[in-house]
């Protein structure tokens, strides 16, 4: 078996006492992206600066297509960084900026120039070569850090948030490039986004993290389908987690019965629940609108419809549960439901869609 | 509020300026002017070049100059070079570089004389260093170190007065660097030496010219170190035009102008030179 | 790993730190222990070769020194061309730093590069032609020849401390006592002179350093009859070197200054931290 392009095994680091890495371990096969999600200061930029070499780790290691990276230096890494900072050569212009890497590695004068021409073009900067980073936009900017990060081609590309300051079109734009780039060279990516939907959509690989640790990570689908626990519901697009009691087990069906919010529920589930009261979610967009009378779908509760947001393709809605307690769920309609405010609606949730967390509630 | 023309600012910028430019021009055109024989203090006035014609055709005079240009160079030069690798160690705090950079700094707070005196006091027949020589055993008597013939105990002190001051000079910028920047440059392949050259020499450049246009233009004008440590055959320029103003009974003012131009020449063009010169290597080499 | 890195780390920081103190006793703190002793000699047992340390310590060159030279005229002649000066020049920089620190007009950058061109001057060039000019003007007194030499060098010093200064009296804190009706004193009390008091201490400590320190134009100026600290020194490293004497005013010349100096620091470091560590 040929070895991983990328392994990180029990990486710890701290700056004086403060842990901003515990025991993380990942690895990423040649040519895959690997998103790193998580809040803010969860150590995500740490990581990367520890693959780059910027950081030494406390104890654990870092390899790069098997060798192990302990003691080498940021230079001789096969690794380029796309700094969040952007970190850009305020006395270089932009085709020196671009070029910066490519003049170390003594590529010839001619050879240098079409790369930074190219890479130029594919983020949409060849008109701004000649000037200096002072004098461009913080999305050109941006863009010229990522470009000169690509331009040297190395086996590691470490993005950290790489289109945080662009618009929604131009983002589109780069993104696809670098996916292109990518299948074009071969690199490995190791991608540091807040955007979950961008993980999700580019990522062959997603890791949650949080306080410096992993909480989950796997592929889009199954991240977003079997979450872990409430935080990694949250953080992976939009979930409804409420707590319910596990009342019983039918083995020749394979459902699990439940109490919930929504009163009782029966829950189709790959993994058994950890706990008699137990947390379980599901997302807005698998509850069905039953119409008035219809009684054939399972899982069915009858809500009032608290507040409705038109998004275009999709209608927003909260809808609380009735009685002493309210619960209010989120749901996704697609196109347009004329459903109105202070409306009573009936849903159904297939089995399925509903998911056990790991995690008990008291 | 109106976008008129106000003359407030230049008003209050009259008692601070005026005297500086009034002074400055004053001086400069004194001496300019005596040098070329106006404004005599004995004999008539008017126009000659007779004071520059004595002056530069003196081998005396052709010696300070070559002297003090020289020492110019060399303080300049060893200062900024011995304070920038310095400012560079102590560009990222860590435990004691607060006092290891005010132990730097100290110098700056004795007086150009007092320095002088400690060098002389501390190399003398009777000094310290004699002292240590002969006890370890590496001289049998103590040896005469003072006003050595190549000058070698003036360029030490204005390194030991000056290495201070670019260091002052050197350390805002050297912090300033950012290090993300340093990161990026590593990332990119750069070894230590490609970073200086490629990124924190480029990005100091400015600061770098000023300590040297700055200690150049100090050593060249020089007059206590050299008439306390220099060697006793030689004279500094300004030593010399301070003789020759107080010798010359005669025309001592007007060949003393003739000199005082030609420092104030040397220190213009020749740190001018120093900075464009550094700049051009930078550049050859850089990219 | 962990030792790894920690000895590298020792390597980094702790060396050079020792390197450093180790050069610093050499060229500074053992050439002053140097001088305390030489200034502590008793006249009466010279200290010679092949002697280490002098036979007997006393303070009695000192009071030789104050009693017999002329370090007493040449102290209070420095201090108060120092007070003169050091207020002269701060109430001329005043208005100019204001103008400099608060106000924008066309023309700010260079006229604050022309304040700056004493700094070009060789010293001696200016007070030799500075002495010419008195001469010519017919300035005999030695003292008002020098405090205005002084005055006019040390400008440029006090004008950038002090729109360092102006330039941190913040508008807003102004606007705002303006905006709840305060006078105009009113207004200068609450939100300028608290920013701007340690600011001006330095500046006046720092100048008045300065003026102590000049030597050029009080040499040629005040040569021979007006003599300051300095130039007593000069004169007893000069021709007639007499260490001991030469030791003792190093001493006088050195110590209050620095003492000086390290409040004027303090000032400033709590105006703000950026002025010493800034642009320098
Ligand atoms: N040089 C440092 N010294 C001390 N603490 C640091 C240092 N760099 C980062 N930290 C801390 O480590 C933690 C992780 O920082 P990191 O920059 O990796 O966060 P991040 O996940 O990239 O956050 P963001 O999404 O905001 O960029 C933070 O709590 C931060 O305060
Ligand atoms: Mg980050």
């Amino acid at each position: 078996m040929p070895p991983h392009a990328l392994t990180i095994d029990e990486a710890s680091l701290s700056f004086g006492r403060f842990q901003a890495l515990k025991s993380v371990s990942f690895a990423a096969e040649q040519g895959q992206l690997v998103t790193l999600l998580g809040p803010s200061g969860c150590g995500k930029t740490t990581l990367l600066k520890a693959i780059a070499g910027f950081l030494a780790l406390d104890s654990g290691r870092i390899e790069i297509g098997g060798h192990d990276m302990t003691g080498i230096p940021p230079e001789r890494r096969d690794t380029a960084m796309c700094f969040q900072s952007y970190a850009l050569f305020p006395h270089l212009s932009v085709s020196d900026n671009i070029g910066f890497g490519l003049r170390q590695q003594r590529i010839g004068e001619a050879e240098i120039r079409s790369r930074v021409g190219t890479v130029a073009e594919q983020v949409s900067l060849v008109a701004q070569l000649a000037k200096l980073p002072g004098q461009l936009s913080g999305g050109q900017q941006q863009r010229v850090a990522l470009a000169r990060a690509m331009a040297v081609r190395p086996g590691i590309m470490l993005f950290d948030e790489p289109l945080s300051n662009l618009d929604a079109k131009l983002r589109d734009q780069v993104r696809m490039e670098i996916r292109a780039l990518q299948r074009q060279h071969g690199f490995t990516a190791v991608y540091v986004t807040h955007d979950q939907s961008e993980a999700l959509a580019m990522s062959d690989l997603v890791v949650v993290m949080r306080a410096g640790e992993i909480e989950q990570m796997g592929r889009p689908e199954d991240i977003y389908r079997q979450p872990k626990n409430r935080f990694v519901a949250d953080f992976i697009g939009t979930a409804n987690i409420m707590p319910v009691r596990v009342i019983g087990h039918d083995a020749a069906s394979g459902l699990h019965h439940i109490e919930s919010p929504l009163g009782r529920l029966t829950v189709r589930s790959e993994i058994a629940p950890v706990a008699k009261t137990i947390f379980a979610c599901w997302r807005p967009e698998d509850a069905v609108l039953v119409a008035a009378g219809d009684e054939t779908g399972p899982n069915r509760a009858t809500l009032r419809v608290l507040s409705r947001t038109f998004l275009g393709s999709l209608c927003d809605l909260i809808v609380v549960t009735e009685g002493e307690n309210p619960v209010s769920f989120r749901i996704q309609m697609h196109g347009f439901t004329p459903i109105a405010e202070g409306e009573r609606i009936t849903l159904s949730l297939k089995p399925e869609a509903i998911r056990f967390l790991g995690e008990a509630a008291e | 509020m109106s976008a008129s023309f106000s003359v407030r600012p230049y008003l209050l910028l009259l008692p601070g300026l005026l005297p500086i430019l009034a002074f400055m021009s004053l001086v400069i055109g004194m001496a300019l002017s005596q040098s070329v024989g106006y404004f005599n203090f004995s004999g008539d006035s008017g126009f000659s070049l007779r004071f520059w014609h004595t002056v530069l055709s003196e081998q005396q005079f052709w010696r300070a100059f070559w002297y003090s240009a020289r020492i110019a160079l060399f303080s300049s030069l060893l200062s900024v070079a011995l304070a920038y690798p310095v400012a560079l160690w102590l560009r990222r705090p860590f435990a004691g570089s607060d006092l290891v950079s005010a132990l730097i700094k100290a110098p700056i707070l004795v007086h150009g004389l007092v320095a002088a005196f400690l060098y002389v006091n501390f190399i003398s027949f009777q000094g310290f260093l004699n002292a240590a020589l002969v006890h370890l055993g590496l001289v049998a008597r103590p040896i005469r170190m003072q006003n050595d013939p190549y000058a070698i105990g003036v360029v030490i002190l204005q390194v030991w007065k000056n290495m201070p001051f670019a260091f002052l000079i050197l350390t805002g910028p050297v912090r300033a660097i950012g290090d993300d920047i340093l990161d990026a440059a590593r990332d990119l392949g750069a070894g230590a030496f490609a970073r200086l050259r490629r990124v924190i020499l480029p990005l100091t450049l400015r600061s770098l010219q000023a300590a040297l246009i700055l200690i150049f233009i100090g050593a060249a004008g020089d007059y206590s170190f050299q008439s306390v440590a220099g060697p006793t055959s030689l004279n500094s320029l300004a030593q010399y035009m301070v003789r020759i103003q107080q010798d010359n009974a005669g025309h001592g003012w007007n060949e003393a102008a003739v000199i005082a131009v030609m420092l104030m020449g040397l220190s213009l063009f020749g740190s001018a030179a120093l900075a464009a010169l550094i700049q051009f290597l930078l550049r050859r080499t850089g990219r | 790993m962990r030792r790894h890195r920690s000895a590298a780390l020792l390597v980094q920081t702790r060396l050079p730190v020792v390197l450093a103190l180790t050069v610093f006793t050499i060229v500074l703190a053992l050439p002053f222990a140097m001088a305390v002793l030489w200034s502590l000699v008793d006249p009466s047992h010279p200290w010679a070769y092949p002697a280490v340390l002098p036979p007997v310590l006393s303070f009695r060159r000192w009071i030789e020194i104050w009693t017999t030279s002329a370090l007493p005229q040449a102290l209070a002649n420095s201090y108060l061309l120092a007070a003169t000066v050091s207020v002269s020049t701060l109430l001329l920089a005043l208005p100019t730093a204001y103008a400099f620190g608060r106000l924008q007009f066309p023309g700010k950058a260079t006229a604050q590069m022309l304040t700056l061109i004493p700094l070009a001057m060789p010293g001696f060039v200016g007070a030799i032609f500075f002495s010419a000019l008195l001469v010519r003007f017919g300035v005999y007194s030695r003292f008002a020849g020098i405090a205005l030499g002084h005055t006019v060098i040390f400008l440029p010093y006090a004008i950038r401390l002090l729109s360092l200064s102006f330039a941190m009296v913040r508008q807003d804190l102004i606007d705002a006592a303006r905006d709840l009706g305060a006078s105009p004193l009113t207004v200068f009390r609450t939100a300028t002179l608290p920013v701007l008091k340690p600011g001006l201490l330095a500046a006046l400590i720092i100048v008045f350093i300065l003026s102590i320190e000049e030597f050029a134009i009080s040499y040629i100026v005040g040569a021979p009859d007006f003599t300051t600290v300095p130039t007593i020194l000069y004169s007893y490293l000069g021709y007639n070197f007499i260490r001991p004497n030469a030791a003792a005013i190093s001493l006088i010349l050195v110590v209050p200054n620095v003492l000086l100096m390290l409040i004027a620091e303090r000032l400033l470091k709590s105006a703000d931290p950026a002025t010493i560590t800034g642009k320098g």
